[in-house]
């Protein structure tokens, strides 16, 4: 794909603003939160692939920086919804 | 296709011992990122409205201005990929482009935090002043301090391809203070919604 850069970028802002907007909701709920969560990974591995370049690199590299995302994002999750 | 493009390039771009340090940062970033969260599990209400006092829209702002400039890194990465022992010269002038947007977006958004900054600590606001403010301040000026080191390795890079510094044998450099951006921005795009949005 010639544009991907391109098409990469406007995802990115577009699950920006997403995000910005929810922001704004004086009340989130669980499953607004998990939606956001999720466009976060994938903004994170848009960047780890596209814009670090990662995607072509042998995975064992690759690897480190997902894997580190997934962890983030599901211990936020956890904490999140997991009650005290 | 020819080999060289359809085969999968064995190491990340750039020096290998940036990865390392990428790694590192990742890890401590991560860290403090838990730390964040788990302590407002125990803390709700206290986290709930002392987030009311941040911006949201400053945060969605240098979301944006991040995001962007990564982009425009990228581009200039491309044109040192692309380069040849003929164009190099040209290569050059067109990744200095791409990189002074880039460092242009970097300057703002340092702006906007030292603008953000000042309106927290006039309100009287500081590291004790509660746990998420320990924790924002912390998380933030620490990353500040990152674009900050960030927009400095994009200078020194653009002033190398204004005199033509790189050519298609040796831009390692490029690409290391290109992935060292890049992990700045990764960084952001995980701070933005769990300091700012998430409640």
């Amino acid at each position: 794909m010639k544009r991907i850069l391109e098409y990469t970028w406007i995802i990115l802002v577009l699950l920006t603003i997403f995000a910005y907007l929810l922001g704004y909701m004086k009340y989130i709920n669980t499953s607004l939160i998990a939606l956001l969560l999720f466009t976060t990974l994938i903004k994170g591995e848009l960047v780890i692939d596209y814009f670090m370049g990662l995607k072509d690199v042998t995975f064992k590299y690759r690897v480190i920086p997902i894997a580190w995302l997934v962890f983030v994002i599901s211990s936020i999750a956890y904490a999140y919804y997991i009650p005290i | 296709m020819s080999n060289h493009l359809s085969s999968r390039e064995k190491y990340p771009p750039g020096d290998f011992a940036i990865w390392i340090i990428i790694y590192v940062e990742l890890i401590t970033f991560g860290l403090l990122f838990l730390g964040y969260i788990f302590s407002r599990r125990a803390n709700v209400e206290l986290f709930n409205s002392s987030q009311l006092v941040v911006s949201q829209t400053s945060g969605f702002i240098n979301t944006f201005i991040l995001i962007t400039s990564s982009y425009f890194v990228v581009k200039a990465v491309q044109y040192m990929k692309n380069m040849t022992e003929q164009n190099y010269k040209e290569s050059n002038i067109k990744a200095s482009k791409w990189l002074l947007f880039a460092i242009m977006c970097g300057i703002t958004f340092l702006i906007i935090k030292i603008t953000e900054f000042s309106h927290i600590f006039g309100l009287g606001i500081h590291l004790s002043t509660n746990k998420f403010f320990m924790f924002y301040l912390f998380l933030t000026v620490f990353h500040f301090l990152h674009v900050l080191l960030g927009t400095g390795i994009l200078y020194i890079i653009y002033k190398k391809t204004k005199v033509y510094g790189y050519t298609a044998d040796d831009y390692k450099g490029f690409e290391t203070g290109a992935s060292y951006w890049h992990m700045v921005d990764l960084l952001w795009i995980v701070l933005f919604p769990l300091v700012y949005i998430i409640k």
